[in-house]
């Protein structure tokens, strides 16, 4: 159980006040450092990406396969993590640099950029961890909280999380697509096929690119297209199962709040702030893991500030604690296999249905 | 050599198809572009320094080569440059002094205490390549003027009206043309070697000097504009280039009598801001849509925009989720969470949490 303490709305004011005055001291510093950052990520990808691909044209040698194959999740991982997700929030608008246009990057899994926008920086970061609002809450698939409804189609969930984990990047992709919804008959056909449209066509290219090209270069140039495709294959497999173990870690924890849907009626930006703050979960680890969840390590304040440079958050989260702990919030962290545990536990008993 | 370098950049079609369908990302594209020639991109204009001179002791002429994206311009003109300071591409416009198919020539004039032109002065070196926006201006020369044509140009003014002198010159323009350069300090008088020779060329050029910080010298006026350098010199067209104060005293005073021939101008700053406080009327250009209309500076650009009909982008209305994003293109906004002021034109702003501080252009 979380042991917060009830706010007065003075203090939920004075809260959201001084969570505010950090935000902006930490705009007013963005600058030259956080440019160079961003584009040593994307060159890290790139090395990643490429150096992972050549090494693949070599074969089934299980040196260079293995290597090459792990370069090139990596690189994914990278891309879809620091990279993608990152720029997607507008964290690097402010550089006014084309290639960093949050509105613009199109990101290297199936799933279309323009369809994440809108479930994730729209509708999640508003509604986060609102049930019947945030579809992030178990995706339609899964039932993680007992204030869910509980349907006969979860007793299977330990099967549709497994299935959803291995085809992640296919699970975002088709989110927005809400096809529950269309075959309840609540959305029409006319509704639905634009997007769909729009999803098999990224899916298409991503095809083509990872078990096409790549693979036929392999037979022009007499190496082994298997083994290429198989390397990216278990390449997206490995940034499908890495980006849905680190996700579910951020709202799915043991203390994990979720809330009812009349506390959006005239939120204030306190609320706003503390709803962000009960929400998330953190993860604990070194800079190089911090990196590689793409910082959703420090998932709390990336759901305080989702605009902000996320290599800030590290330094950022330090004050942040402090005033959780003035305000007797409690500040929900812990070492992975610990916060993933708990997620599991969760997907293990709600399958059942609970008294609330 | 593999790629063909004479011919038009034909051979980028299809990779422009790629980038254009998502098969390919174009800064993946340019990076390699890049890598082969500097200043080779696949739709974004960049252009290389071949050459710098300085034509004036604050006045520095860059001579560049630009890629094959260049669209062409007209001398008078002016060009979007972009330079990075502290993470954030900026962009000024310096017009053109001179245009020969690719190759051009503008003029950049020290700014002391800004954040732009002092750097690129001071860092820029022959091989450096730069990005260029598209050219805009509609200065032209007034062909059908019967009868003298005067120039008037205060600092950086000159760069404009020179381009324009130079090439009706070698076009064959024999009327009367004068142009009077304003000054602070004798030192600032621009292009002065150049200019002698055209008058040394061309007997139907005069070129004075006003000089309004210090003694002037030999055969230089002293003072601001007045009425009386108008008088002495009976033209039949004006263009005026220049800060926006000149700009406004010029051509009050070639508006105080009746004039045959066309008045152009010019100004290089903004008119200076005033009455934004109090919900005053503001003049909202929301470039994309086509759409000018007024508006306050109370509400946010969000709010005003759908009250005119428009139907713009968006998601939380909260300024968290980036949805609403657009360029800032002219004037300045106010962040209505934080208070914080935008005013550089090209950055992005976020309509549901911004509101007008005075007219705005935006890009929507």
């Amino acid at each position: 159980m979380r042991t917060d303490r009830e706010l007065t709305p003075a203090e939920l004011e004075a809260f959201g006040a001084e969570l505010d005055a950090l935000r902006e001291r930490t705009l007013a510093d963005l600058g030259e450092a956080d440019a160079r950052y961003i584009r040593r990520v994307r060159g890290a990808v790139r090395l990643c990406c490429t150096a992972g691909r050549v090494l693949l044209m070599f074969g089934w040698f299980p040196p260079t396969w293995l290597l090459g194959t792990l370069l090139l999740g990596l690189g994914k991982i990278l891309e879809n993590m620091e990279l993608g997700h990152n720029v997607m929030h507008g964290q690097y608008d402010w550089m006014n640099d084309p290639e960093f246009n949050g509105q613009r990057y199109e990101w290297d899994i199936v799933g279309p950029s323009d369809f994440w926008r809108v479930t994730h920086n729209h509708l999640h970061h508003t509604y986060t961890n609102v049930i019947g609002k945030d579809d992030d809450i178990g995706y339609g698939l899964l039932r993680l909280f007992p204030e869910q409804r509980w349907k006969p189609f979860y007793r299977r969930q330990v099967l549709w999380a497994t299935l959803q984990a291995l085809l992640f990047q296919y699970a975002v992709a088709v989110q927005h697509v809400k096809l529950d919804k269309y075959f309840k008959g609540r959305i029409g056909k006319d509704e639905v096929q634009p997007l769909l449209r729009q999803m098999n066509a990224k899916i298409l290219r991503q095809w083509a690119k990872d078990y096409l090209f790549f693979p036929l270069l392999a037979l022009l140039i007499g190496a082994n297209a298997l083994a290429v495709l198989t390397g990216n294959l278990v390449a997206n497999l490995m940034r499908n199962l890495w980006t849905f173990a680190v996700i579910f870690c951020g709202h799915f924890t043991e203390k994990a709040a979720v809330f009812p849907p009349e506390v959006l009626e005239n939120e204030s930006r306190g609320h706003w702030y503390l709803r962000q703050l009960r929400g998330s979960s953190n993860l604990e680890g070194g800079p190089l893991f911090h990196i590689l969840t793409g910082n959703l390590s420090h998932q709390i304040e990336h759901h305080l500030y989702p605009d902000l440079p996320a290599r800030r958050y590290a330094e950022m989260a330090r004050e942040v604690r402090q005033i959780a702990a003035r305000y007797g919030q409690e500040y929900n962290t812990g070492r992975m296999s610990r916060q993933i545990a708990t997620v599991f536990r969760r997907i293990w008993v709600y399958r059942k249905p609970q008294a609330v | 050599m593999p790629f063909p370098s004479s011919s038009s950049a034909d051979w980028l079609g299809p990779l422009r198809r790629l980038v254009a369908d998502g098969w390919l990302r174009e800064s993946s594209v340019d990076a390699w572009l890049g890598a082969l020639r500097g200043h080779w991109r696949l739709n974004r204009t960049f252009a290389r320094v071949r050459s710098l001179r300085w034509v004036a002791a604050d006045m520095l002429a860059v001579r560049l080569k630009a890629n094959r994206n260049w669209r062409g311009a007209r001398p008078g003109q002016a060009v979007l440059v972009y330079g990075e300071r502290n993470g954030v591409r900026l962009a000024r416009c310096y017009s053109l002094t001179a245009v020969r198919g690719r190759n051009l020539e503008l003029a950049i004039k020290r700014q002391p205490g800004g954040r732009f032109a002092e750097q690129l002065i001071d860092t820029l070196c022959p091989g450096d390549v730069l990005e260029l926006g598209a050219p805009g201006g509609d200065l032209r020369w007034p062909q059908e003027a019967q009868g003298g044509v005067l120039l008037l140009a205060a600092g950086s003014g000159v760069t404009a009206l020179y381009g324009l002198l130079n090439e009706a010159l070698e076009n064959g323009w024999r009327q009367p043309v004068w142009l009077l350069h304003a000054v602070r300090r004798r030192e600032q008088r621009a292009f002065v070697p150049e200019l002698q020779a055209l008058m040394a060329r061309y007997p139907n050029l005069q070129v004075r000097w006003l000089i309004s910080g210090e003694p002037a010298g030999e055969g230089e006026l002293r003072g601001r504009l007045q009425a009386e350098h108008l008088r002495e010199l009976p033209a039949h067209s004006l263009l005026a280039c220049g800060p926006h104060g000149f700009v406004q005293t010029a051509l009050a005073l070639w508006n105080a009598e009746p004039r045959a021939g066309t008045a152009q101008w010019e100004a290089f700053s903004p008119p200076p801001a005033g009455g934004e406080e109090g919900g005053a009327t503001v003049r909202l250009d929301f470039a994309r849509s086509g759409l000018r209309a007024t508006g306050d500076s109370q509400r946010s650009l969000l709010e005003q925009a759908e009250a005119h009909g428009l139907k713009p982008k968006h998601g939380c209305r909260q300024g968290v989720c980036t949805e609403c994003t657009c360029q800032l293109l002219e004037g300045r906004v106010r962040d209505l969470r934080s208070g914080r002021e935008i005013s550089e034109p090209g950055q992005p702003l976020r309509i549901c949490v911004s509101a007008p501080l005075g007219d705005v252009r935006i890009d929507l």
